[in-house]
């Protein structure tokens, strides 16, 4: 409570000085006056109170303006010192602001990410996230996904507990029937889902119950308030009004708050109750009530008095349950739940890999403004050293060392929050771009510089400047000063040069760690890119076909024109071999139920079963697969055969062992379904992305037996790499002839692969980008150093030089001590890359975190910049004319 | 006669806190108050009393409001506060404990 009371005090005094001042004033002349009446002398009195101005003062001290005011002077000292020198404004404001600004953008980017919670719900901190797990074999896999079904029992099994809703993403909508109208984001939601999140409706309503009953869905849909302003209209009698999406008509009910815009980093446009998702039927049943159908996501708001254990073993019991009634004999028993924070990226699955290289360079920006620091406190302690006589003048002339310390230090915070300011820009840039780098998928609607961004550039900003500017204010304010005083003495102390050392091996460190982790970055693009995953990269186009929701024809009708439009396409010039699959290569996979002889196997067993692909017999050569024993189907490259298989050579190993395979029965689906007959081995392949598994491979013929409902809707083609251009073209004609209201889909296998590099291309390139920066500043730091010593030194030199030394041995002295410190440097940053590099291992493909090569490139860079940078100051004290450094003072 | 800036400030921040806890008074009557109980061998210059009258509001020991004085004028009154008490009451026994201490180093008899 005291200090309360003093503080308001201090606060009202701070804001209204005048006031102050005044009834100070009004106060004391009082008192002077009643002391006049009582001593009925009015000199008397005003002799007893003393000297009211001096008293005023001292009263003026003990309030907050005296401080204000020393500040302001502070301030102004330091801008009018500040001004005389630009050049070295320049060069601190812009090395901070270089590691200010990359600081910022990454805090942006991560913040997005980690620390901030949906907006616009109540409460967040009650919501959580359901997260399932599925063991397979040696890996175990954590997502999202669920069905309906199990939904439906965990609501009912968490009541009481927590309140479950579930919802849905489609970001393939699109206004209106045009394929290239605007993009529209959508979520599928029960009609308790804005319940849940505690949202209410900033116009209108949300769905009722009655409008999200499954298998009676109604097609309202609820927008959000940036849609709605910007693409609705954003008046009220946008209710409702009809909005085509795709080719449904949508009624509007509603409007949601500017603030909210749903539970994913992408924005939300249009919310429609679940019970309306155009799910496709699946073996009969509607999406709703099949058990195959995952992809719905679970929100929750929990009680306070919620026991996340119990619950997750609760929901894992209830789980399990339904997969058991669902799915029989089939049912996963290694299904386990557990629940989450709301934040995505906080949950138990895995993180994207553009995330975990955001995190990483993270800790590369912070390096990088330690590196900066490093700079500023270098240039600051020369500056000191070059003020050192100013500041010997004003310690003897009564300064205080406090009050010294406490100047220098604004003068360095003056400089940091110019830098901060700079670096608030920088971090907007730079976090537009990460944007479009790490998630370029995304819509972003807010902006990359926010409140919190420039609060957080502002703070660090000013942990800089004081840790900075502390140092060299401290060795400032320490000279001995008769030597200062007096003229003719060089050298700034010997403390002062050993600091400057430890700055410039502590910048070097820095540097060569984060040079290793660029070039283990680049070397794992390079072992990525290099990858077999045994299709032809170069050579390999395949083309499928998009259809809007609900206008897709049956898969044989498209199998059948893919049949004709693949026998046109083998007569092409160009064209080598064609095949067609119920999947395009590397751009799906799925897995079949099987059982080889006597055996009894359910593909859903401790081992992820062999993968399953329906295909045409020219498919392999198509894709640049090998043939290593037997031959390919019958049927024609691009036709249907009968009951054939192949295996690939993992698969083969894995049943055969030793044994031969050819001839063998494998059946598929049911345990007496019809034998498929093994007709050839081809060679292995990566099926699911560039980096996996050899993993074992059935190949069925399209019409056989077990391709029943798996039909060839994908063309796969090897194409000379100069006609590439020209085929694909006539695919596309081809394709759009045979079905004009389709999007026709051609691509290229390096073109599809480029979306798997992407996330190592993007670790080179941030990686690389960030070494190279943090060597430009380094290389800055280590060029001011030299050059500092070298001015100090200009009198030595002469010396030397008057004495016989020849030019080359004052270039080769002042390199040999430059690259000695650096050289310290290296070693240091050496041992602090392999003890760091247990952080980026699992970001590494191919390269070990300790990787000699690697270390050696990154200290022979770091020398041999640095032996440039120290270069130019050595050549210039090679030229000092020893009678003019003589004389000098 | 005790001279004019004999008393330290830590002291006459006590003897203030003690003269305002027996009622609110304004600056003037303070320094009268201080004076005359002491029998004029505590004189403080009363313009020292301002400072720290400041210091006071500042940490929150006393709180000053304008009010009429009994002859009418505008004057700034001021009041102990709860903290101010219980500063007041460590201060005194503080001041004792010393007193004590120096008296007995001096060899004089201490009446408590």
């Amino acid at each position: 409570m005291s200090w309360f009371d003093g503080f308001a005090h201090r606060v009202r005094t701070v804001f209204n000085p005048g006031a102050h001042e005044r009834e100070l004033r009004d106060e004391m002349a009082l008192h002077v006056e009643l002391d006049a009446m009582q001593q009925r002398d009015a000199n008397r009195a005003r002799r007893r109170f003393g000297n009211r101005t001096y008293y005023q003062e001292e009263t003026r001290r003990m309030t907050w303006l005296a401080s204000l005011d020393v500040l302001r002077q502070d301030a102004r000292y330091a801008w009018r010192s500040l001004r005389r020198t630009p050049g070295f404004v320049a060069m601190v404001v812009v090395t901070l602001a270089l590691g200010l600004g990359v600081n910022a953008a990454m805090f942006s980017f991560l913040d997005r990410m980690f620390l901030r919670a949906p907006a616009g719900v109540s409460d967040p901190s009650a919501l959580r996230r359901l997260w399932i797990t599925r063991d397979r074999g040696t890996e175990s896999f954590t997502y999202q996904g669920l069905n309906y079904p199990s939904y439906v029992a965990l609501k009912a099994a968490a009541a009481g507990t927590a309140e479950l809703a579930l919802f849905n993403t489609d970001n393939g909508l699109r206004i209106g029937r045009n394929r290239d109208g605007p993009p529209v984001h959508a979520v599928y939601a029960t009609s308790n889902y804005f319940d849940v999140l505690k949202v209410r409706p900033a116009l209108g309503r949300f769905f009722a119950a009655d409008e999200d009953v499954m298998g009676s869905g109604v097609d309202v849909a609820v927008v959000s308030h940036v849609f709605w302003r910007t693409r609705l209209g954003g008046d009220s009698s946008i209710l409702g009004q009809t909005l085509m999406l795709g080719r449904t008509p949508y009624i509007v009910i509603g409007v949601v708050p500017p603030a909210f815009v749903g539970l994913d980093v992408q924005a939300g446009d249009v919310w429609i109750p679940l019970a309306a998702f155009p799910g496709r039927a699946r073996q009969g049943k509607p999406w709703y009530q099949s058990p195959t159908t995952y992809g719905s996501r679970v929100v929750m708001r929990v009680r306070p008095d919620f026991d996340a254990g119990a619950f997750a073993a609760r929901a894992t019991v209830t789980m399990r349950r339904v997969e058991a009634d669902l799915r029989g004999a089939d049912a996963d028993t290694s299904v386990s739940l557990a629940t989450g924070s709301i934040i995505e990226a906080r949950g138990p699955g895995k993180l994207a890999q553009e995330t975990v290289i955001a995190t990483r360079l993270g800790g590369v920006a912070v390096i990088v403004l330690l590196i900066a620091c490093a700079n500023v406190v270098n240039l600051l302690l020369a500056r000191a050293v070059q003020r050192r006589r100013e500041i010997a003048v004003r310690l003897a002339l009564g300064l205080s060392r406090s009050r010294l310390v406490r100047l220098l230090t604004t003068e360095t915070l003056l400089l940091a929050l110019l830098a901060a300011g700079v670096a608030i820009l920088t971090a907007w840039w730079g976090g537009n771009v990460l944007r479009s780098l790490l998630m370029p998928d995304i819509e972003w609607i807010d902006s990359a510089l926010d409140g919190r961004v420039a609060v957080f550039a502002l703070g660090v900003a000013v942990l800089a400047g004081l840790v900075a500017g502390v140092i060299p204010a401290l060795q400032a304010s320490n000279p001995r000063l008769g030597d200062a005083l007096k003229s003719g003495v060089r050298e700034g102390g010997a403390a002062g040069s050993r600091l400057r050392s430890a700055l410039v091996v502590a910048q070097a460190a820095f540097s060569v760690v984060l040079l290793v982790g660029a070039s283990l970055f680049v070397r794992t693009l390079q072992n990525v890119r290099g990858i077999d995953i045994g299709f032809d990269i170069e050579r390999t186009v395949m083309a499928e076909l998009q259809f809007e929701d609900g206008e897709e024809p049956p898969d044989v009708v498209v199998s059948a024109a893919m049949r004709d439009i693949a026998g046109r396409l083998e007569r092409r010039p160009g064209v080598e071999h064609v095949g067609r699959a119920h999947l395009s290569p590397m751009r799906g996979y799925a897995v079949r139920p099987y059982f080889t002889g006597s055996d009894s196997v359910s593909f859903v067993s401790s081992d992820f079963g062999p993968l399953f692909s329906a295909v045409s017999g020219g498919f392999f050569a198509a894709s640049g697969l090998r043939l290593l024993r037997g031959h390919t189907f019958s049927g024609g490259e691009y036709g249907s055969a009968g009951n054939e298989v192949m295996l690939n050579e993992a698969a083969a190993r894995q049943f055969y062992p030793g044994g031969e395979p050819l001839g063998r029965c494998i059946r598929f689906g049911k345990r007496d379904n019809p034998c498929h007959t093994v007709v050839g081995v081809v060679e292995n392949t990566h099926s699911r992305a560039v980096i996996d598994v050899k993993m074992g491979q059935f190949y069925v013929p399209l019409g056989s037996h077990a391709a029943e409902f798996s039909h060839g809707t994908a063309i796969v083609l090897r194409v000379r790499p100069e006609a590439m251009p020209s085929v694909r073209t006539e695919i596309q004609r081809e394709l759009r002839r045979a079905f004009p209201l389709a999007h026709p889909f051609v691509i290229s296998m390096s073109e599809n692969l480029e979306r798997d590099y992407r996330p190592w291309r993007l670790g080179a390139t941030l990686f690389t980008a960030f070494g190279l920066l943090a060597l430009l500043v380094a290389l800055v730091g280590i060029y001011s150093t030299v050059s500092y010593t070298v001015g100090q030194r200009t009198h030595e030199f002469g010396v030397r030089i008057a004495l016989g030394a020849r030019m080359r041995d004052v270039v080769n002295h002042v390199l040999a001590e430059g690259l000695r410190v650096v050289a310290i440097g290296v070693a240091a940053g050496i041992l602090l890359a392999m003890a760091a590099g247990r952080l980026v291992r699992s970001l590494l493909f191919g390269v070990e975190a300790s990787d000699l090569s690697a270390m050696l490139l990154a200290s022979c860079t770091l020398l041999l910049v640095a032996a440039a940078a120290a270069l130019i100051p050595a050549w210039r004290a090679a030229r000092v004319d020893p009678v003019t450094a003589l004389r000098a003072d | 006669m005790a001279a004019k800036s004999d008393i330290l400030p830590g002291t006459l921040d006590m003897l203030v806190l003690q003269t305002l806890s027996i009622s609110p008074l304004h600056g003037y009557a303070i320094a009268q108050h201080i004076e005359r109980l002491s029998h004029e061998v505590l004189r403080v210059e009363q313009g020292s009393l301002y400072p720290a009258l400041e210091r006071l509001q500042r940490d929150g020991l006393i709180t000053g409001k304008w009010g009429t004085s009994p002859t009418g004028r505008r004057a700034r009154y001021y009041t102990l506060t709860a903290s101010g008490k219980k500063r007041l009451g460590q201060e005194i026994s503080d001041f004792e404990q010393v007193s004590l201490a120096i008296a007995r180093v001096l060899g004089r008899e201490v009446r408590v």
